[in-house]
């Protein structure tokens, strides 16, 4: 093995055995990264100074604005309508409330790019009402688990802005990109509910004065997807634009209309979002460290190589090549710290397969939201468990026949580019590299 | 300041010195301070270009209140012990096998916040060779933050050490039933 061999995988050895000893993942990226260094010429406070340039893009500022949406969303409880309109749409079906996890998720998912706020509303709001309707706890562990990763696809997503911030891809591409396998992933987790999931209490339907009257009451909180869209795809705001129109509108118009008597708890709801931007963002910095000395040592292009001549060059055993990679990094590594490090490895393998970015980002994205779910770190499960009160090893095991879901989802995304770049070619085109045609108002896309 | 007592996570006390119980006051202030700022400036950039009036200082301005957020959070979440973690093995273990895990850990932070402390410092202090536009500030300003957060998470890290020997790591209330399970 060559030197950089060497030292690649010591980095990596040294970022996995600290992690796992149980130091935070930014402190065992930054320490792990420091250690190897001595063996280079690079100097450490360059690398220092390298975490900070990791932060210093403005995209990332995006990534406050959907927190805090989710965050003041849950806060001053505007989330319990969003569940009763679900509850009026889906709770008479069969295994009425796991239809309504899955539901309230895709509304949520609109609104929130954060995972962790998914798994926190439901599991505080939703699980104890399944629990004393018989449900298993792990069952709904991991059923709100695996929900809850739809944040990560159906827009506005984090992944999706750091993907696009730290791969120089369209984030607003990659957030349409993310509704196919979003709605993909929803309608199979209503489907195995509805088949194989516990049968819960029957309901009546709900009548149609419920209905409007649920929908009436949610119509404010769910203008938040067209707000944060909307602006993107006419071109008014950024992504990150976007975020702060949305905080704007809650903090102005949904809280004082909705629960004006949450207004005296802001400065509370702003300091605790505070400390939370904090954690993702430092560990982005730390990655991007992490990242830029993989780089270095040449590790993104060697491994690149390995899967290029796997393939053989074939776009779509390199991306299935890329998936399986990623399902065994999401196994071990949150997944923006594994985006930002395995970029150039990404990069690499786009532009030599002319593999289109947008693609490219859907099925990494897609892949590391099923890493949410997967032992020994998804994160989701993780939380979800905690929070529904069950062993972590219990809620796995019932959300292995969930697995399914994700696969078909994956291979969904891999297998009909068609389909998933639709949406962006419809509403953004130039995010997939459409131009305008010389001789008329259309576009060509390649 | 009454009204923000709260703001001190009440969690793991057994760690915690009460002395500096304020300065996580102030920290988790100061964050709620930098998160509206740069929200109030991002919103106003919005608007002052809308009406084709643009504030020219205002991305430098953001950038700083971001940038301090992050690394000011940094410092409140290690007190707080709120970072992400890819596992928590030493949580679920007792006696010295704890005590070595919980050490051990601390001391990896302790030598990372050395480095933030010293390499950050080097890079603040080259910072003064480069100016910010358009303000023409050093970008030293903004590298200060860097050897700031080291510092607090030194400071948290050792509060957590010394206590943690004297009183064990273990919180005496004993872990929360469903915190357990989740383990």
């Amino acid at each position: 093995m060559t030197s950089n061999g060497m030292l690649i995988v010591l980095m990596g050895f040294m970022f996995l055995f600290l992690g796992y000893m149980g130091v935070p993942v930014a402190f065992a990226l930054i320490g792990s990264v420091l250690l190897v260094t001595a063996f280079t010429p690079i100097s450490q406070a360059s690398m220092i100074a390298q975490i900070f340039n990791g932060m210093d893009v403005e995209a990332l500022m995006a990534v406050p604005f959907f927190l805090l949406v989710g965050d003041l969303m849950t806060s001053a409880n505007v989330t319990a309508r969003m569940i009763r309109l679900s509850q009026t749409l889906v709770g008479h079906l069969r295994g009425g409330l796991a239809q309504v996890v899955t539901i309230f998720s895709m509304f949520f998912a609109g609104i929130s790019g954060s995972s962790a706020a998914d798994v926190a509303v439901l599991s505080r709001s939703i699980a104890p009402e399944m629990s004393r309707e018989g449900y298993d706890r792990a069952f709904s562990a991991a059923l709100i688990a695996s929900a809850a990763t739809m944040a990560n696809l159906i827009p506005p997503s984090i992944m999706a802005v750091v993907y696009g911030a730290t791969g120089n891809v369209s984030i607003g591409g990659l957030f349409l990109a993310g509704v196919v396998p979003g709605v993909v992933v929803g309608i199979g987790l209503m489907i195995y509910s509805h088949f194989f999931g516990p049968i819960g209490l029957k309901r009546q339907r709900a009548t149609f004065g419920q209905f409007s009257t649920a929908a009436k009451e949610s119509a404010i909180p769910l203008m938040i997807p067209i707000i944060i869209m909307g602006g993107i795809l006419t071109g008014q705001f950024t992504p990150t634009e976007a975020g702060i129109i949305a905080v704007a509108y809650i903090v102005f118009i949904a809280i004082p209309i909705l629960n004006i008597r949450h207004l005296p708890h802001l400065p509370r709801d702003m300091a605790m979002t505070g400390l939370l931007y904090s954690i993702p963002l430092i560990t982005i910095g730390a990655a991007s460290a992490f990242g830029w000395m993989l780089a270095y040592l040449r590790g993104p292009a060697v491994v690149s190589d390995w899967i290029a001549h796997a393939a053989g060059g074939d776009p779509t055993k390199i991306m299935l090549l890329l998936t399986l990679l990623f399902v065994v990094i999401g196994d071990f590594i949150d997944a923006i710290p594994a985006i930002i490090i395995f970029m150039p490895l990404i990069i690499d393998l786009t532009k030599n397969a002319d593999i289109n970015q947008v693609h490219m980002g859907a099925v990494i994205i897609t892949t590391l939201a099923f890493g949410l779910i997967t032992p020994p770190y998804g994160l989701c499960l993780l939380m979800a468990s905690k929070f529904v009160g069950v062993k972590f090893s219990r809620a796995m095991l019932a959300s292995l026949p969930i697995y399914v879901v994700f696969f078909v989802a994956i291979a969904f995304t891999i297998f009909f580019p068609e389909v998933v770049l639709w949406l962006p070619k419809q509403l953004l085109p130039q995010s997939v590299g459409c131009f305008r045609a010389p001789d008329g108002p259309g576009w060509i896309c390649p | 300041m009454a009204g923000f007592d709260s703001l001190v996570l009440q969690e793991q006390r057994h760690l915690k010195w009460r002395a500096l119980d304020p300065l996580e006051n102030v920290l988790m202030i100061l964050c709620g301070v930098c998160i509206t700022a740069f929200s109030v400036l991002v919103l106003g950039d919005v608007i002052t270009r809308a009406i084709g009036r643009p504030w020219l200082w205002v991305q430098e301005a953001t950038m700083t209140f971001f940038m301090y957020g992050i690394f000011i959070g940094v410092g409140a979440a290690t007190r707080r012990n709120d970072h992400l973690y890819l596992a928590v093995l030493a949580e679920s273990m007792s006696g010295n096998k704890r005590l070595f895990f919980e050490f051990f850990n601390r001391l990896v932070v302790l030598a990372v916040a050395g480095c933030m402390i010293y390499y950050g410092y080097l890079n603040f202090l080259d910072g003064f060779k480069s100016l910010r536009m358009p303000s023409m500030t050093p970008i030293a300003t903004l590298y200060a933050a860097i050897p700031i957060s080291g510092v607090l998470v030194a400071l948290f890290t050792i509060e957590q050490m010394v206590n943690g020997w004297h009183h064990g790591f273990a919180d005496p209330a004993g872990i929360p039933e469903e915190k357990r399970q989740g383990l």
